[in-house]
């Protein structure tokens, strides 16, 4: 990698560990009392270039690769994982954009990912975990496309102004449209009310025809299964970046506290059963972040990642949950109150089981890619 | 043949001599013995005296030159007049209040004269005629001791409130002299106004209420507000509260702050920092509450309490009440 | 209009520790950042800069070359360009020897309008090189700065606040000014800015690159000389504990005050 490549991703953790120590970690237990981001904070996250750090910079993005932008939503989850999880969504849209998007169609969406969020939307009420059970569609009509449907549980939905939804362009066809929030026809529906990640809105959309040109379309008709795979793809490397600062957030609070306490008269840090926890989270923080870092550098290399990216995100997932738990365990009464974070953790990484595709989900991808070699 | 001088650069505040000065005279007498002359030098306007708030300190000579220029004059030319006394009189070594002014003539003077200059220091003694200066840095968590040994005059800027001013016997020598005022055109002071110094630093307290991280919550600072004016007194802060916004440098307690000496200090949930404890450690009575029972504050401190710090002060306050 | 601003780059913390052996200070593991404060001036800078769009800022920094790191960190923040003084001559400088270098190389720079300093370093903590390097220019020197602005094609205005006083001051540029740590808060270098920022010209000027009288650099150069580092250590006093509850506790202190008198 060349020397400027390297002192450039120097320069930007430090800038990330800087912004996130004074402007993103002060607001990790605000943000989960109140369940919304608080007035101003995406707007200063927006200013100071945040959006744009993966985009290209022919699109006036900063152009960090995908290594570095994991490790920057790492270091960002250390202080808080909401504003990590407002990132990856808005990422992970954007990396469709770039592989799937007419060069027409990025250079008319792309120079606006610097200051408005992108968000990638599936999910439907009655579709569950099958594609093909969503019923929102685009039906052709004269040189248009009429979009019509209801998508539910968007990562950043009702923050995100701009959105790729996935609708049927015939009864087994399904393909990606990008809208936007200033189309006539688009509303915003009921914002979820969920028990971690409060900071980053989860909410719906309804689409009520609005009309597209062809030029809205990404990628070829039929392209939806596919571009909504690799969503997924992308968006669990970074997820297993969140998963590991999280776990490294726990970690510095399970450390911190057993350095200052003793039971008895024996400090925690010479306790076996807190060897033993703090062990374990370590090793499952470290774990997770090989895997994201793996498969962040074959995403890079332009190698397949699709499996790596699962693990990254299956074993991360139930991990932090644990390391949570085990951080609860070490502060004992203080780890169970609402005045530490630790609960909170626990929520937040909950919350990753089931996104971007269940565990259980991921479990399948992982052994079918075994079964395929 | 006369004995070298020792020179405190006098300094004014409003009408008055900034405290500082009669600190730096009471230390520079201590320093002298019979080995040198202690000077001050005041640069006043025609008609002030503030002579008279020197003589008390017993330095032996206060030499003045008077300009009405002076209560107004900018950086440079203090710098400038400094200079033209320091070649007429050869002095051994310059003290300066590490005052904003004092910070601001004192390199200046340096650069004049091409001579060392310790700045911000905590103590000083002389090893024969060489001034050894001792300084913190690294945000005083390391002290150095500083010398000049073949340039003089030797040059050190001393914190404000290091030293105590104690008035002493001695008849102090009053002489006038004069340099050439050079006025410097480029830079105009074009308004000044006095400052009405509400926020006096927790230096001037003589009872503080010191807040740390332990103790860091709206409601603690609201009950040791309160704690503070039952007290008469004022809160500090150990440097992490620095950070938040209603706190500022001239709340802060410790060496990189404010070095302080009230008859009383309160310290509530402050695990103690090293130059924190030895920016308050000369208090007359140090109490201390922490949650951690090995907390280094209770090392140095007459009383101490092991538990919650909140619950402390608002059990204080109520039998106050 | 041209500005330079002289940052310094420093450990990262001021947790510093003494090796009990050879009793040197051990900084080893310190990453360097740039002088927290130095960023105040910085920003200074690029407010001048932004309300003037003409403007130049050049950061100025004497050290070994991974100085370049602080210098590239506040061209990432907008600054122009770099100039980093490294040389071994130039090492071991006290402040003077330093002011002396600095002096020179803002002249080597050229038609320079405004030099600009944080109010000191945190690590040293002299504050002394601004007014110095203003007495060798022979410049008007505005310390402590509260605010400043171009109030002219030639002149800024500022203010400083002295511990009894509030001065306005009106200078002809040029000049040297040193800023509180108060008046603005630095802004973040973007990721892009970061990115870009390579593109900007770093420059690295040894000792033959500038006009230098060989007896005023380095430790050659420097009148003071450093005896002894030490860590302070507190004087430890005999405690009398508080015990029961926080009440009990309270009303133990309360009789103990009032027995010295102080309630």
């Amino acid at each position: 990698m060349p020397v400027t490549t390297l002192a450039a991703e120097k320069l930007l953790l430090q800038m990330v560990d800087d912004y996130t120590a004074r402007e993103i970690a002060p607001q990790d237990m605000p943000m989960d009392a109140a369940g919304d981001f608080p007035a101003g904070f995406i707007q200063k996250l927006t200013d100071t270039g945040f959006l744009g750090l993966m985009l290209p910079q022919k699109f006036g993005g900063a152009g960090f690769g995908p290594e570095v932008t994991a490790t920057a939503l790492n270091h960002i989850a250390q202080g808080n994982a909401s504003t990590a999880v407002t990132l990856e969504g808005h990422f992970k849209t954007i990396d469709q954009i770039l592989k799937f998007g007419t060069p027409a169609l990025q250079q008319q969406l792309l120079p606006s990912a610097n200051d408005r969020i992108f968000a990638f939307s599936m999910t439907e009420a009655s579709g569950g975990s099958n594609p093909m059970g969503i019923s929102s569609t685009a039906t052709r009509e004269g040189d248009h496309w009429i979009i019509t449907g209801d998508k539910i549980m968007i990562t950043n939905g009702g923050l995100a102004q701009v959105y790729c939804v996935l609708v049927k362009t015939a009864p087994k066809e399904l393909s990606v449209f990008v809208v936007d929030q200033d189309m006539p026809g688009f509303s915003f529906g009921k914002r979820e009310d969920f028990i971690g990640l409060r900071g980053t809105p989860v909410g719906e959309i309804v689409m009520d025809h609005i009309v597209v040109d062809d030029d809205h379309l990404l990628g070829k008709l039929g392209d939806g299964g596919k571009i909504g795979d690799s969503a997924h793809d992308d968006a669990r490397i970074l997820m297993g970046a969140v998963l590991t600062g999280i776990m490294e957030h726990d970690l510095k609070i399970a450390t911190d506290y057993a350095k200052e306490r003793k039971a008895g008269d024996k400090p925690l840090t010479e306790l076996q059963v807190t060897h033993r926890k703090v062990a374990d989270i370590a090793m499952r923080k470290e774990t997770t972040k090989l895997l994201y870092q793996r498969a962040a550098q074959l995403k890079a290399a332009g190698q397949p990642y699709s499996e790596e990216a699962a693990m990254a995100k299956a074993h991360g997932s139930r991990s932090a949950v644990s390391a949570g738990d085990d951080t609860l365990q070490i502060l004992a009464g203080y780890g169970y109150s609402r005045e530490y974070p630790v609960e909170h953790l626990i929520r937040d990484a909950r919350a990753m089981e089931i996104a971007e595709g269940t565990v259980e989900k991921m479990r399948s991808a992982i052994a079918n890619a075994e079964f395929s070699k | 043949m006369s004995k070298p001088e020792l020179w405190v650069i006098a300094e004014r505040r409003l009408d008055h001599v900034e405290p500082t000065t009669q600190q730096l005279i009471t230390k520079a007498k201590s320093l002298a013995s019979n080995q040198f002359k202690v000077v001050t030098i005041l640069l006043e306007a025609t008609t002030d005296h503030l002579e008279n708030e020197l003589t008390a300190y017993g330095p032996d000579e206060i030499r003045i030159v008077r300009d009405d220029r002076f209560p107004t004059a900018t950086d440079a030319e203090h710098a400038d007049a400094l200079k033209q006394l320091v070649d007429a009189y050869q002095p051994n070594s310059i003290l300066f209040g590490a005052t904003i002014t004092g910070r601001s003539i004192a390199p200046r003077l340096q650069a004049k004269l091409q001579t060392g200059l310790t700045a911000d220091c905590l103590d000083l003694r002389f090893d024969d005629e060489t001034l050894v200066a001792t300084k913190p840095s690294y945000g005083d968590n390391i002290m150095c001791e500083i010398i000049c040994p073949d340039h003089r005059p030797q040059m050190a800027s001393v914190r404000p409130n290091t030293f105590v001013a104690t008035p002493a016997t001695g008849d102090a020598t009053i002489t006038t002299t004069t340099v050439t005022f050079h006025p410097v055109d480029r830079l105009k002071v074009t308004t000044a106004r006095p400052v009405v110094n509400t926020a006096t630093t927790v230096g001037d307290a003589s009872r503080v209420v010191a807040l740390g991280r332990g103790a860091a919550s709206d409601a603690s600072i609201d009950t040791a507000t309160k704690l503070a004016e039952k007290l008469g007194g004022r809160i500090g802060v150990s440097r992490p509260l620095t950070d938040q916004d209603r706190f500022t440098h001239d709340d802060q307690i410790g060496q990189s702050g404010n070095t302080i000496h009230p008859e009383l200090i309160l310290n509530f949930g402050i695990s103690g920092a090293v130059q924190y404890l030895v920016g308050m450690q000369d208090s007359q009575t140090i109490v201390a509450v922490n949650a951690d029972p090995h907390a280094p504050i209770f090392d140095v401190a007459d009383y101490g309490y092991v538990g919650d710090a909140q619950a402390f002060m608002a059990a204080l306050l109520a039998q106050f009440n | 209009m041209k500005i330079v601003v002289c940052i310094k780059q420093v450990p990262e913390t001021n947790d510093v520790t003494i090796d009990p052996v050879t009793h040197n200070l051990d900084r080893r593991g310190l990453a360097g950042v740039m002088n927290p404060f130095d960023k105040n001036a910085v920003e200074q800078a690029l407010q001048l800069k932004d309300a003037n769009n003409d403007a130049e800022v050049v950061l100025l920094s004497m050290g070994p070359d991974d100085y370049a790191e602080s210098l590239r960190e506040g061209m990432a923040m907008g600054a122009d360009a770099g100039v980093l003084l490294s040389d071994r001559a130039f090492a071991g400088a006290d402040t003077l020897a330093t002011g002396y270098v600095i002096a020179q190389a803002v002249k080597q720079i050229g038609a320079v309008d405004l030099v600009l300093f944080g109010r000191q370093a945190v690590d040293a903590d002299t504050g002394q090189v601004g007014p110095i390097v203003a007495e060798f220019l022979h410049q008007p020197q505005i310390t402590y700065a509260a605010s400043l602005r171009l109030s002219g094609p030639n002149e800024v205005t500022a203010e400083r606040l002295l511990e009894d006083t509030k001065q306005t001051l009106v200078a002809t540029l040029p000049a040297v000014v040193s800023v509180r740590s108060e008046l603005n808060t630095p802004r973040y270098p973007t990721p892009r800015n970061i990115q870009l920022s390579f593109a900007k010209p770093l420059t690295v000027w040894h000792h033959d690159d500038l006009d230098l009288d060989d007896s005023r650099l380095g430790q050659a150069g420097s009148p003071t000389i450093v005896t002894k580092v030490y860590a302070p250590e507190p004087v430890k006093r005999e405690l009398t504990p508080l015990t029961g509850t926080p009440t009990e506790a309270a009303s133990q202190l309360i009789k103990a005050l009032k027995h010295r008198q102080l309630i």
